[in-house]
Parts: structure tokens; sequence; C-alpha cells
């Protein structure tokens, strides 16, 4: 959990992606305005592993129950039945012969017998077609050759069918340079490459000479929303690395460049957050450059979200030392609270004399400093109890800037 | 005679027709098959996705069995419910039953009817089968089944059937971490009491062991104190485990417990876990305990000082700790 999700009522995350969710969409909007480019719905539209189709066919598919995300669950002390108000409910399709589509389509078929059941927009029958292409591209990676090869020139329809088979498919892991190869290649549209480049996020690694090229290409504000993608391509490979290998440092070395080197405010800001996601442990240099970056940054978000990744240095001294003098030259009410309570996520209970002396420099702080305090001396040790245990998460009203 | 000469020779030619005429056949449903079927749109009865879903059941293609499963249970809410239930009711054939349980239940999850989601309860409880009973249990997983009714739960994990008892348990698992997100004390409270009503340690184990259990009631708590006693050592370690994450109020309570036990025990696994969970009420503060420790067992000798060196990095996140000591683990 960490202190960007805004309700505490809410559930913590139960794995990465649902605690990605949070972070992003309420800190800082730059999913929702993003979400709203086209490209993005095409190679990020399984977030969260949730099926689209459960997502335009059905008002509430069965298998997600009563989320806790959506503000609690059903449970034993709340009514479970929904209010008695006559509902209205999408209507099913059968299709006739749909059974022998899927015995004898082959690969070589599969583009012009899909081409029809596309066009009638089922999102069950989508979600099918993209896991049979899967199933007939196997683990060959010729054939994922091949399936990227029509996209190229498909259909908007088509390429998503086309990307979200090759995700399905077993030969996904192999495709990284291919990939890399179409994201960058600059005879095609921007809009096509970003979904070439969104796949990338599920490669198991990148290799150094891909990784340069494309942070080069992320930090390129002309790269538009292809960076924004490419940069969390980098990102989610990293935490995947490291949880694999615990191989980090030159992805995250990428995206401390990319943080303060992008002239994308919102690709700064998700290359802060995404080496925040990994919980990637940051050296004294690393540190260092994040220090950097806090004292001169423009944007509050991009100092806000470099000051939650600040708490994953090694050095707590180092820190705690970076957060009390960026607390000094601060001006900002919200970036102060976020270097506020980020350096208790630093050092616990060692960073109380550090927060002390913040709530001597800035007033506003001294309640919220004795709960932390008093929180502390009742024997709490982690920071998830500290900050579920907090009258308010939000003392100032920063949780609402963005929903303004 | 005639009639005997007539029967002994028609079923070799017939045979003899249908050798010649096999190529043929073959040939034409290879030509067809090349063809793109036409896809007519139709409106889904329970009838005809039972039928599709029987000869779909037999498809190599996964995907087109989750797609018939998905069809089936998003078509639910507007099948007639009464046919949709007579089909469960007559239904022998495990897959089908789950199948249509999962349909029923979808119905009740949907806001339709509470007593569609009762019918197959008492299918999961009653069914004289354990295999049905089985798939009925599998139908209600990850949906609100632990909120609806906490008591069927109790009941499922002392199924007389092992392989009914451990879906239940998986059920309780899944649905407190995907359902409830982990974080809600009811459901975790209603896992606790199943699994203490379990007289199958396997079940107790699998539920404890994964269960979040940072919002339970100070009831759970004593239940999870109480099972630390078992005789079983799969139950102690996970009841060890399940003690590590309490909310505030009984983590001194839980710390006293298993520090009181960690001297009696003699099973390698219980020890390790009682550590991890002593590690995680303390965090660095739990050093000193865990030095303390280190001489009631030689052997725990290495685990406790690789606990001491990761927590004396001072991380502030449990999971960032258990990161830390299995990568540790690894690099040994």
């Amino acid at each position: 959990m960490t202190p960007e999700s805004s309700h505490r009522s809410a559930s913590l995350p139960v794995n990465d992606t649902a605690r990605r969710g949070p972070k992003v969409a309420i800190a800082l909007g730059a999913v929702a305005l993003l979400s709203a480019v086209a490209l993005l719905s095409r190679g990020a539209s399984e977030e969260g592993g949730k099926p689209e189709a459960s997502q335009a066919a059905a008002p509430q598919p069965s298998s997600t129950g009563p989320s806790a995300s959506k503000g609690g669950p059903a449970g034993q002390n709340a009514p479970v039945q929904a209010e008695s108000k006559p509902q209205q409910f999408n209507t099913t399709v059968c299709w006739e012969d749909l059974e022998r589509f899927n015995e004898s389509v082959t690969l070589e078929t599969f583009r012009e017998w899909a081409r029809p059941l596309l066009a009638v927009k089922d999102p069950l029958v989508l979600d099918y077609l993209k896991a049979r292409l899967g199933e007939l591209i196997g683990d060959d990676a010729g054939r994922a050759s091949e399936v990227l090869d029509w996209a190229r020139e498909a259909s908007p329809a088509e390429f998503k069918l086309f990307m979200g088979g090759l995700r399905g498919s077993k030969a996904l892991p192999k495709m990284a340079a291919r990939l890399t190869e179409l994201g960058l290649d600059e005879k095609m549209d921007l809009g096509r490459r970003a979904g070439f480049l969104d796949e990338l996020q599920r490669m198991p690694r990148l290799e150094p000479a891909a990784l340069d090229k494309l942070a080069t290409f992320a930090q390129d504000a002309a790269s538009g929303e292809a960076g924004w993608v490419t940069t969390r391509a980098i990102g989610r490979v990293m935490k995947e690395d490291f949880k694999k290998s615990g191989n980090f440092k030159p992805y995250l070395d990428k995206l401390l460049t990319i943080s303060s080197q992008s002239a994308d405010e919102q690709v700064r800001y998700l290359a802060a957050e995404m080496g925040m996601d990994a919980d990637a442990p940051l050296d004294t240099k690393a540190t260092e450059r994040l220090g950097k970056l806090l004292a001169t940054e423009g944007s509050e978000d991009v100092r806000m979200m470099a000051a939650h990744e600040l708490s994953m240095s090694e050095d707590k001294a180092q820190a705690l030392e970076l957060y009390g003098k960026n607390f000094q030259i601060e001006k900002e009410l919200c970036v102060r609270w976020a270097l506020f309570r980020f350096a208790a996520r630093t050092a616990g209970k060692d960073a109380l004399p550090v927060m002390a002396d913040m709530a001597m420099t800035d007033p506003r702080f001294q309640g919220i400093y004795q709960e932390f305090e008093k929180l502390y001396a009742s024997g709490i040790v982690d920071f998830d109890r500290i900050w579920f245990s907090l009258p308010t998460d939000d003392p100032f009203g920063c949780l609402d800037r963005h929903e303004e | 005679m005639t009639r005997a000469f007539l029967r002994m020779n028609v079923l070799p030619t017939l045979t003899l027709t249908v050798c010649l005429l096999a190529p043929a056949l073959a040939s034409a449903r290879q030509s067809a098959s090349s063809e793109a079927p036409a896809l007519q749109p139709t409106t889904c009865s329970v009838e005809g996705l039972m039928d599709s879903i029987r000869r779909g059941m037999k498809s190599r293609s996964e995907a087109y069995k989750l797609y018939l499963r998905t069809l089936l249970r998003e078509s639910a809410v507007n099948l007639p419910r009464a046919e949709l239930q007579a089909a469960f009711e007559r239904e022998y054939d495990p897959v089908m039953v789950e199948h249509l349980a999962a349909a029923l239940v979808a119905r009740t999850e949907r806001g339709l009817e509470d007593d569609a989601f009762q019918v197959v309860a008492k299918r999961a409880l009653e069914d004289r089968d354990p295999g049905l009973r089985a798939a009925t249990v599998r139908a209600m997983r990850r949906t609100g089944a632990l909120g609806r009714s906490g008591e069927m739960f109790e009941r499922l994990v002392r199924d007389p059937s092992p392989e009914v008892r451990m879906e239940a348990a998986t059920n309780l698992v899944e649905d407190t971490h995907y359902v409830y997100g982990g974080h809600h004390g009811p459901a975790a409270d209603t896992a606790v009491s199943a699994a203490a009503a379990s007289d199958d340690p396997k079940v107790t184990a699998k539920v404890l062991g994964q269960l979040m259990t940072g919002e339970i009631s100070s009831d759970s708590a004593r239940k999870l104190e109480r099972l630390l006693g078992s005789d079983s050592a799969e139950v102690r370690a996970a009841a060890s485990t399940a003690l590590g994450g309490v909310p505030v109020a009984e983590m001194a309570n839980a710390r006293q417990s298993l520090t009181g036990m960690y001297r009696d025990e003699k099973d390698p696994t219980v020890r390790k876990a009682i550590l991890q969970s002593i590690a995680r009420l303390g965090f660095s503060g739990a050093v000193p305990e865990l030095q303390r420790l280190r001489a009631v067992d030689p052997s725990m000798t290495s685990e406790i000082d690789s606990w001491i060196r990761v927590l004396n990095m001072n991380h502030q996140d449990w999971s960032l700790i258990l990161r830390e000591k299995q990568r540790q683990q690894q690099a040994r």
C-alpha cells in the first residue's frame, strides 16, 4: 500500500497490477488523460487482467463478484442483493457454426475468416478470436512474425485483434527484437508504432542495445504517447526482470534519465512512478539523482512522485537528509506532505527527528506529526499499519486536486 | 433362409459402399472446411447452449471452451430461470454441472434472485456424488459466496470427501484474496472459522497459510492461537504464519504466543514459520528477541542470523523485507 491510494476503506492492492491502478489514477490522472488515446486501447486494454469482454458485454461479470475496490465488498454485514429496480442486461448472441470455425480455422485462413466476426463487435467473440489466434501462433516465432506483418497494414480493429492474439501466444517473449524494430520504424505512423511498443511491457527482459534505443525514443517529446507507453514498458520489464533475476540497474538508470530529461511532464512523471512501482533499491548515485530531481523539477506532481521513489534509498540517512533539505526549499504544501510521509516510509520511527524539524518549519504539520509520533510509540512498526491507523490519509486535501 | 441370406450379405455390401465413399466424403469435408463458415447470429437458449458446450468440451481449443463457458455465464441473466435450474438439477456430468451452477450463481451475483445461489449451495452440500459436490463448489469460486453463506463453508470443509474439502479451501483462499481484496475483516473471520472447523490438516493449513489476517477479530486471533497447539505440524506452521499479520491490537498477544511456543517446538518448518512471524510483528524491533532465540536451537542459527541481517536494513514494508530475505536465500 502506498500513500497514493486515496481511500483506506478500499482494499489494499492484491497484486502488482491492482496496486498500480490507484496510484496512477488517483495521484495524477495521467492514465485518465492517456486512456482516451485510441492507440493505447490497442495495446493496454487488458490492464489488470480484466478481459475486455467483461467491460463491454456485461454490467458486472460474475467472476469479479463484489469487488472490494468498488468501495467495500458485500460482506456479511452488507446487503448482498442489489436494490429492487428493474435490471437491464446486455443480450448475448449465439453464433451458429462457430464450432466449425473453431475446428477448421488455420493461421492461413484466420484473417479472412475472422473479418466478418470482427465486424459484428461481439465482445465475447472478440476475446475468443484473440485467444484462438494465440493458439494458432503457439510457440512459433515465425508465425508470430507473420501476424506482426499483418499488423503493419491492418485496420485499427484488426490491429487490436492481432496484437491481442500475439499477447496470448507462447511465442510472445521471443518477439522483443521484432517489436522494437517495428515500434521504432519511422515509416509507420506513431499510433501504430505505439501499439507495437506497448507490447514490449510483457517481455522478460530488454537487451542493452534495445534499451538504449527505446530510452532515447521515450525521452524525445516528439514521440508523444508512443514515448509514454515505451516508458511504461521499460518500467514493467524492469519489475519483471528484477523479480526473476535481480537485474534492474540498467532500466532504473534509463528511467532516472527520462524523469529528468524528457520535455513531456507526463512522461517524466511516469518514469519516476515506474521506478517507484518496482520497489527497486536506490544506491547512493541514484539517490543523488533523485535529490537533484526534487530540487530542480518544475512540476509538483513529478516532485511528489520523486519523493515517493526516494523512500527506496538504501542509505536511509542520505535519504532523510534529502527529505529534510528539500522540505525547507519546497513551497507547495502537497509536495511537503509527500516529503513528510515518505520520510516515515523510508526509516520508520528513525525518521521522527527529521519529521519534527519539518513540523517546526511548517506548523501546519504539527498535528499530523503528533499522530505519527503516537502511533510509533504504540508499538506499530510497519508503514502500512501506520498509514492505516492515521485519522486521515489526506490531512491537506491533496488527493482531490486532480479530480477537479 | 432367404432372410438370413440377405442379412448376411447386406452388411458387407454396406461396408464396401461406405469404404468406397469415404475418401469422397473426406474430400468434400476438406473442401467445405477451407471455406469460411457462414456464421449466423441466433438467440441463445438453454438447450442450444448445453448442446454446444457438450460438443465443445471435446475440442482441443481451450479458447473455444473458455468462450462457451463465458457465453453461458454471461447469457444466464437472459435465459429462463426455470429452464436453467431444471437443466442443472437433471445434469450429472461434472463439467456440465459446474457450468450450469456458475450460470445460476451469476444470476444472483447480478442481483436477480438470491435463491438461485441457494439452489447451487444446496447441491454443493447435499448431492450424493462427491465429484458433483466438488464441481458445484468450484462454480462458486471468486464470487460473493463467502458473504452469502459463511456457514456453508464450515460444513464444506468437513465434507466426507477430501476433494470437496480441498475445493472449499481453495474457494476460501481465492475469495478472500480476489473478491474481498484481502482486507475485509468479516470475510477473513469466516475463513478462520472454517479453517478451525475442519478436521483435515491440509485444509486448515491451506486456508491459514495464505490468509491475510490484518483485519481479523480478537475472536479469530484466539482461534489462531489455539491452533498453535494442533497435533499437525502443517497446521501449527500455517497458524504461526497467519498470526504474523494480525491487527495492531492483537500484535502483542501474537508475539507472546509465538515466542513462548518456539522453545518447545521441534519441527523445523514450524520453527521457521514462527521466526518469520516474529520478524513480521516486530521489524527491526524484533532483533533482540531473535538474538535471544539463537541459543534455543543451533540448527536455526543461520536462519535467525539471516532475519537479523535483513531486519537491520530497516525496511518499513513487509514486502520489501520478505523480498530481501528471499534474495539472501537465493544467494546462499
